[in-house]
């Protein structure tokens, strides 16, 4: 499958001029700019109100000097996200085909899961802690439940955008349900997996740092130190965190999008 | 996998192989009727018959089928032609048993829709494609004999059919990198791979451009020579009508008029379109059309 990727039909062209796109001056300076504004924004703001916000130069400061405590943190962070988003990705993948088989169980379960997805995390957390104890384990469950929803709305729609006149095809042929889910429908997410991915992965990194602040007895991870150095006002430290943990959710969604790009083009989804 | 020439091993269903006569210029037997004496039961076997079937949508006035009767026989390339919201569409979808007429009965060779869909009796060409974008031309070709297996057919080798096609050279490409016409006869390539007694084709050449359709029909027309399977054909184009058919049947309003015979012989060659006889023929039919256009109550 890996080698497809790469010797496959003749895509080489297109990816390459695409590659080239990312050089161009059109494609960066937007978003720069925009980021420079908020900075400029940002410095401002730090330096008439210094107990609201940290300078730049603090928080960089911060960041480099606590390189080794954030990345252990944040690697605390990821080892309930990662788990989380794993565990909600795939109950949601297959409950989606099972509600796709049968209108009862649509009937049945879309509901509670509209209920667990407004429920507040905050009111949830002591329960869960009291079941689950102090360890990782409360806070891959509070990360699964965050992600929970999307994963499964996304799944669900994407079952259901196969080609109509495809389904016809199949339901001429008298195909199994069995096969057309297999040959027709999983393929067909294809595209609403990815972006489903696109959206939870990095949301189960907020959901684990949220996780850890609200649970009890939580003693590492980025939401923990961010936390505890808000608490004691040390505003750059907890900017640091702050970025550190957006850091990990940007690298996790571009990681998601160059997959996402080449198996797309790969499966023929996109020239 | 059986992808092969050779019949595979299971036993035709009763009523023979799906193709029986490939014979000289005619089909043999029967000619289709807009009202049959309904087939003798002995006969069943051999006919494509609709008896009074009735199709009403909800807060549609007009039934999209009233009454249709028909009768096609085994082996000929029927046509209808007719204006948007005529019910064509909805009489191959009964046809194809994804639609139920709410009256009426449907025999595909003896058998009710559902039952020669089981059997993978019945292929089907939409209007668009319908190819699967992540298969390649030869698996999208292939998908009718992985699926349903435990009905008999006997395949023909997929890429023979796409190499009869024009399609030889591009079995490993997929479907966004074809033109819409090659995607069409790629559609064509997959109804006929699994060697269905009935081809239900929709428009199938409704998004192509006036050569390019043309270029297609004739395509059809040759694999059809060659496979002789029973055709039920919607199309708009009064020409490829003529070009392509044993007889046609105009539709309007959910009705089906008394069939023309197509009297050219076969084979029928590229150029035909500039013979007087088919001119003859577009002149009567477009009569009829403009007829089911006028009918009472418009
Ligand atoms: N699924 C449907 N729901 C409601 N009305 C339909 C449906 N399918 C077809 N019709 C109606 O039935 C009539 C015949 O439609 P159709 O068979 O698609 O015509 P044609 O293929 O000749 O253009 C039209 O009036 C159309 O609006
Ligand atoms: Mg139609």
């Amino acid at each position: 499958m890996g080698c497809s990727v790469s010797c496959g039909h003749g895509y080489e062209r297109p990816s390459l001029r695409r590659a080239t796109d990312h050089l161009r001056l059109a494609t960066w300076a937007p978003p720069l700019v925009a980021f420079g504004v908020v900075l400029l924004v940002w410095e401002l703001l730090a330096t008439h109100e210094r107990f609201l916000l940290p300078t730049l130069g603090q928080v960089g400061a911060d960041l480099t000097g606590h390189l080794g405590t954030l990345l252990a943190y944040g690697g605390a962070t990821l080892a309930e996200a990662l788990p989380g988003v794993a565990i909600s990705y795939a109950v949601a993948l297959l409950l989606a085909v099972g509600m796709d088989q049968s209108r009862l169980l649509t009937r049945a379960v879309l509901p509670l899961a509209v209920a667990l997805n407004v429920s507040p995390l905050l009111a949830i957390a002591p329960t869960l802690t009291l079941f689950l104890g102090l360890g990782r384990a409360p806070k891959i469950v509070m990360t699964a439940i965050i992600t929970f929803f999307p994963a499964l709305i996304n799944a669900l729609a994407g079952l259901r955008s196969a080609d109509p006149k495809a389904l016809e095809v199949f339901q001429s042929l008298s195909a199994s349900r069995w096969e057309t889910l297999w040959r027709l429908q999983l393929p067909a997410s294809l595209p609403y997996l990815f972006a489903a991915a696109r959206v939870v992965v990095p949301l189960s990194v907020v959901g684990a740092a949220i996780a850890e602040m609200v649970a009890q007895g939580s003693s590492s991870g980025l939401g923990v130190f961010i936390e505890q150095q808000s608490a004691d006002a040390q505003l750059g430290y907890a900017w640091a965190g702050i970025v550190t943990l957006a850091v990990f959710g940007l690298v996790l969604t571009a990681l998601i999008v160059v997959v996402e790009d080449r198996v797309l083009r790969w499966r023929g989804f996109k020239q | 996998m059986a992808i092969s020439t050779e019949p595979t091993g299971a036993e035709p269903p009763a009523g023979g192989e799906p193709y029986p006569r490939p014979t000289a210029s005619r089909p043999a037997g029967p000619k289709p009727t807009a009202m049959p004496a309904v087939p003798e039961p002995a006969q069943a076997q051999d006919w494509i018959v609709l008896s009074g079937v009735t199709k009403r949508f909800p807060n549609v006035g007009t039934p999209a089928l009233d009454e249709v009767d028909l009768a096609i026989p085994r082996g000929s390339f029927f046509t209808v032609i007719g204006p948007s919201g005529a019910g064509k569409s909805t009489l191959l979808r009964v046809l194809a048993g994804l639609a139920k007429p709410d009256a009426g009965e449907v025999f595909i060779f003896g058998e009710p829709p559902a039952e020669a869909s089981r059997r993978k009796h019945l292929g089907w060409v939409p209007q668009s494609p319908a190819l699967l974008p992540w298969r390649s031309v030869l698996d999208n070709v292939r998908l009718p004999l992985q699926v349903n297996r435990r009905a008999p057919c006997q395949p023909r080798d997929p890429e023979r059919i796409l190499a009869l096609l024009g399609l030889g050279e591009t079995l490993d490409r997929l479907p966004a990198q074809l033109s819409g016409g090659m995607r069409q006869r790629v559609a064509i390539a997959r109804a006929f791979a699994f060697a269905p007694a009935v081809l239900l084709m929709d428009e199938p050449f409704g998004a192509l451009d006036e050569m390019t359709r043309e270029h297609v029909a004739h395509l059809l027309l040759e694999l059809w020579q060659a496979e002789r399977p029973t055709v039920v054909f919607v199309t708009h184009s009064v020409g490829e009508a003529v070009v392509l058919s044993d007889q046609v049947s105009v539709m309007g309003k959910g009705k089906l008029s008394e069939p023309v015979d197509i009297a050219l012989p076969r084979p029928r060659p590229e150029g035909i379109e500039d013979t007087e006889a088919f001119h003859g023929l577009q002149r009567e039919l477009r009569a009829r059309l403009r007829e089911a256009f006028a009918a009472p109550g418009d």
